[in-house]
């Protein structure tokens, strides 16, 4: 049998077999939404079996190796982001589930943004070539903006996407055009080639103006600071479960991508001062986070400060690529998907309109209302502040032992002064929860069915069970790094 | 059996079915706290029967790899300077429980599944002998006590239970980047990655290392002792908390400093301890008459029982660093005495406080009249605390100020002076409150001590007098691992003979069995 095309090499349907059954997953779930608009309930759980199904063939049919004329590549590391990315994928449905239930806009679509979503993250991790990333960052941004507005009649919502979808485009056009300019330099897109050309590569004024614009356009996926302001108020206006979502993955896709990145330009590095420029981004994120944290009453924004904070934190432990450092941003991003997603879940959980806030008084006494649900929230602040035994803790402690083994003590340690800082925000919602009467004839409701049950299950036993047996994950993420490196 | 680990694993286990108890049984909750905790003390019987008095190193020793790429295991084992603070905190957990029998009835459930995972993590840090087991046992304590301040607290019990948490976290933090700096140049020397506390002894470290490492340590532990000026959040913390809360936050949770320093600071960074000795001597003498001096005026019972704390532990810090035998030694009895005495008192002013629902030292007098036995218990603990001889304070502070003499006579000699200003705010509180006429109507019928309260201050004065009358059982069970440590230290130094020489004047002054231990330890460090 000729192949299709001279790019397509037999077997590549396995290759792709994730992408393959999510897309199509999520066009099934559209049509079953269009044929039998009355059995919305089966939509969920139909969702539920395509991602499981997926995480399953990531399993079994998967075959390593680099694909379509070495432009994408299937290793251990790009399953683990993929398995992240379907975690991510998996929580975010659960919560919506109730949340889309109770606000009466359930509908086919939701899932199956979610999954084509999905579907660009996972180019992102895999694409070797600059070109396909900015493939999958568009798919996966063109879903952020549908499913940020997906609340239509709340302004809030509106107000959000339409935001999102100026700043982002903006992102996406710095991205292009660094690699325009990467191109232009090094004769090629792809990753590897790239790399080759960077062992013999002097500094140039046009490498730093790439590398710039490139940094600012995936600082914007990032929300790094500077290029934070959308997050705020994007994650305040999108539908909760859509922020913890949108709070966790994108971001995850992104760093993967600047792992690829900075490791192609080990050999130039020396030469440049681009790690500084990385290094200054990361203190800042963590300072203007965790400080202007302090002040949000609004949860979801609080949360979108903290956010900012924790990539800085990632940022840390990409100073310098090492094997090390790729398995604890692997690892970090994992906890922080559960313990992130599990937070806005909670929060989705809460019953009011949603054109409001959600501010620390709707979780007064939550703790002792609904001892699940405040546990739950308790845990997962813990776990953001980096306490021991969650999983935030032992992630944390891989991030800063990473820094300290490459000899960044400074960044480190500003680190750690920040994360005191973080403890008193994150400590304030426990103390919402379980010290604090709601005021007199003011008690925010909250419910959530089985779905939204079992996502904060998933999320608390994971937690609990990553900050007590590390031991597999790093293992397994630890392997991942060495392959991806030894490329 | 593996007795560390039941002793770790049981309460957190007791928590996790307690968990799913029904929320009107509170009778059955609190006995299930009780019984399990009497439980693990009764278990932990078996460690003074199993204890080999001649052995220094770790007793009972378990190990476990949990991160083995890290070098990081679950490894615990318990010498003799833990077994006495592991025996306080499983001797003190019951108490509690009875103590707040009939107090607490918000939430009881969640009161006692906060106690018991504090009581898990309290014992595991004592017996960790892995410094990453220990950071993650010493920060969990943190979130249930935080809890506990801040649900059963009193009337500013948010302001409490924050400055607490952040306090606490600031220093706990900054020694967690010491400890992964510590284990990346172990690692660094010997190729093999651990964080073994004995493995980690004998890091090479650059004086400049040295001295910001013992800074990041010393301050964690010094907020959590507390030294002065990092005292702060300490009275607003016990005013706050619950009884239960203060009793344990007191009787062990202030120990994890001491604890600290004497497993941590002392042999990880000998010279810089060496060096930096003067300071913590003298901020531990300041936080001894300042800690009085501010007791003398608290119109607060309870806050005069706090002050009274900052100025104990003064001694205990004083005791470490004079870095003698004998002085350690008392430093360690006086951390249990401590935990007696004032846990007594805390526990005293707590049965008053529910039945008055006022601390105020002006609302009382002549209280011995009404209440005779609470007024008897009260006394006792007091005289406890004043370091009566007979008593058990007696033994600790004369420990302390004989094995500090020599070293550090100028400090000796001003402690000294810190227990008198204790015999005149305790004895003032005694004479305010129980004796005069009775000034207050409301006094005249307040009911006296309920069974449950006798039956948790019965066990405390037994062992006041049990530990003032005979202390060498408690001292001979420490006395190798202490010679041990101080053999550690000299050896680190390149037989810094000067603590040894010093220290043989010090054990003959105090005339206790010590001496001789001390002269092998002199000639040890000589060779």
């Amino acid at each position: 049998m000729t192949p299709l095309h001279p790019l397509l090499e037999p077997g590549w349907q396995y290759a792709v077999l994730p992408e393959l059954i999510l897309s199509f997953g999520g066009m099934l779930l559209i049509l079953f939404d269009a044929f039998l608009p009355r059995a919305k309930a089966a939509l969920a759980p139909l969702g539920l079996i395509v991602f499981i199904i997926t995480a399953w063939s990531e399993n079994l049919f998967i075959r390593g190796g680099l694909w379509f004329g070495g432009t994408y590549e299937i290793s251990a590391i790009t399953m683990i982001f993929d398995l992240t990315f379907l975690l991510a994928g998996m929580l975010a449905l659960l919560f919506a589930r109730d949340y889309l239930d109770r606000e009466g806009i359930e509908g086919g679509e939701f899932y199956a943004l979610l999954m084509w979503g999905t579907v660009g993250m996972m180019m992102m991790a895999k694409g070797l070539d600059l070109l396909i990333i900015v493939l999958g960052l568009e798919i996966l941004s063109i879903c952020i903006f549908v499913l940020v507005g997906y609340h239509r009649r709340m302004p809030v919502s509106n107000e959000a996407s339409l935001k999102y979808f100026l700043m982002g485009a903006f992102a996406t056009g710095f991205v292009l055009y660094g690699t325009a300019l990467f191109y232009g330099a090094t004769a090629s897109t792809n990753i590897s080639v790239m790399g080759r050309w960077f062992q013999t590569a002097q500094a140039t004024p046009l490498l730093t103006i790439a590398f710039v614009l490139l940094m600012s356009g995936f600082g914007f996926k990032l929300a790094l600071a500077p290029f934070h302001p959308w997050a705020p108020d994007v994650y305040q206006g999108a539908p909760t479960p859509v922020a913890g979502w949108l709070s966790v993955a994108p971001k995850a896709a992104t760093l993967i991508v600047l792992v690829r990145l900075f490791n192609a330009m080990g050999p130039v590095l020396p030469k440049v001062n681009w790690m500084g420029m990385v290094a200054a981004l990361a203190i800042l994120s963590m300072i203007v986070g965790n400080a202007v944290a302090i002040v949000q009453r609004d949860l979801k924004r609080m949360l979108a400060y903290s956010g900012i904070a924790h990539v800085g934190y990632m940022m840390i432990a990409m100073l310098t690529i090492r094997e090390d450092s790729v398995a604890a941003v692997a690892v970090y991003t994992i906890t922080y998907a559960l313990m992130n997603i599990g937070a806005f879940g909670v929060v989705s959980l809460l019953i009011k309109n949603e054109n409001d806030p959600h501010t620390l008084d709707d979780i007064a006494g939550l703790g002792f209302r609904r001892k699940f649900y405040g546990f739950a929230l308790a845990l997962c602040m813990f776990s953001l502040s980096g306490l021991p035994p969650t999983a935030g803790f032992i992630s944390k402690f891989y991030i800063f032992k990473t820094a300290i083994e490459s000899g960044h003590t400074t960044v480190a340690l500003i680190g750690i002064l920040t994360s005191i800082v973080s403890v008193y925000y994150y400590l304030r919602v426990v103390y919402y929860l379980y010290m604090k009467e709601p005021a007199e004839g003011y008690e925010v409701s909250s419910a959530g069915g089985v779905f939204a049950a079992g996502a904060l299950t998933i999320a608390v036993a994971g937690i609990l069970a990553i900050g007590l047996f590390p031991t597999p994950l790093f293992q397994a993420a630890g392997n991942a790094a060495r392959v991806l490196l030894q490329q | 059996m593996p007795i560390l680990s039941v002793l770790v694993w049981l309460p957190i286990a007791a928590a996790i079915v307690l968990a799913f108890f029904p929320n009107r049984a509170e009778t059955a909750i609190k006995g299930w706290g009780l019984f399990w905790s009497a439980a693990v003390f009764v278990i932990s019987l078996g460690l003074l029967r199993g204890w080999d008095d001649a052995h220094a190193g770790f007793q009972f020793v378990e190990s476990i790899p949990w991160i083995p790429q890290w070098g990081i295991n679950y490894s615990l084992g318990i010498d003799g300077i833990s077994l006495w603070l592991v025996m306080l905190t499983t001797f003190l957990t019951p108490i509690i429980f009875l103590a707040g029998w009939n107090a607490i009835h918000k939430h009881p459930k969640e009161y006692v599944i906060a106690f018991l995972i504090m009581e898990s993590a309290m014992i595991g840090a004592f017996v960790a002998t892995d410094l990453i087991l220990f950071y993650i046992f010493f920060e969990l304590m943190l979130l249930p006590m935080y809890l506990v301040i801040g649900v059963w607290g009193g009337a500013n019990r948010i302001y409490a239970a924050i400055k607490f948490f952040l306090f606490t976290i600031t220093g706990s933090l900054l020694m967690l980047l010491g400890i992964i700096y510590l284990g990346f140049q172990s690692y660094h020397q010997t190729g093999i990655p651990t964080f073994n506390i004995a493995d980690l002894y004998g890091t090479e470290l650059l004086p400049r290392a040295q001295a910001l490492l013992f800074f990041a340590f010393s301050l964690a532990f010094a907020i959590k002792v507390p030294l002065f000026p990092l005292h702060t959040w300490l009275p607003d913390a016990h005013v706050e908390a619950p009884t239960g809360g203060s009793i344990i936050l007191a009787g062990v949770m202030l120990k994890m400093g001491t604890y600290g320093f004497l497993r941590f600071v002392l042999p990880f960074f000998p010279e810089s301890s060496m060096r930096w000795s003067t300071l913590l001597v003298t901020l531990s003498v300041i936080g001894i008459i300042y800690g009085a001096l501010v007791a003398w005026v608290q119109p607060d019972m309870k806050k005069l029982v706090a002050y009274s704390s900052v100025s104990h532990l003064g001694f205990c810090v004083l005791g470490i660093f004079a870095m003698t035998q004998t002085a350690i030694e008392g430093s360690i009895l006086q951390m249990v005495n401590h935990g007696l005495s004032t846990g007594a008192l805390f526990l005293l002013v707590g049965v008053v406080y529910e039945r008055r629902h006022t601390r105020l030292l002006a609302d009382y007098g002549g209280l011995g009249k009404t209440m005779p036995v609470f007024a008897t218990f009260f006394v006792i603990a007091v005289l406890s605390s004043v370091g009566l001889p007979g008593l058990n304070g007696f033994v600790g502070e004369f420990l302390i100020l004989a094995g500090s003499f020599k070293t550090w006579p100028i400090a000796a000699t001003i402690a000294a002076t810190g227990v008198i200003l204790a015999a005149i705010y305790l004895l003032w509180l005694v004479q305010k409150v129980f004796f005069g006429p009775i000034t207050n109507e409301e006094n005249r019928h307040v009911p006296d001590m309920a069974w449950n309260e006798i039956a948790a201050m019965v066990p405390l004065v037994v062992l006041m007098v049990w530990i003032g009358v005979h202390p060498n059982t408690f001292l001979k069970k420490m006395e190798p691992s202490v010679k041990h440590l101080i053999t550690v230290m000299n050896g680190e130094t390149g037989g810094e003979v000067m603590v040894a020489e010093r220290h043989v004047g010090a054990a003959a002054l105090s005339g206790t069995a010590t001496a001789e231990a001390a002269v092998a330890t002199l000639e040890g460090a000589k060779k």
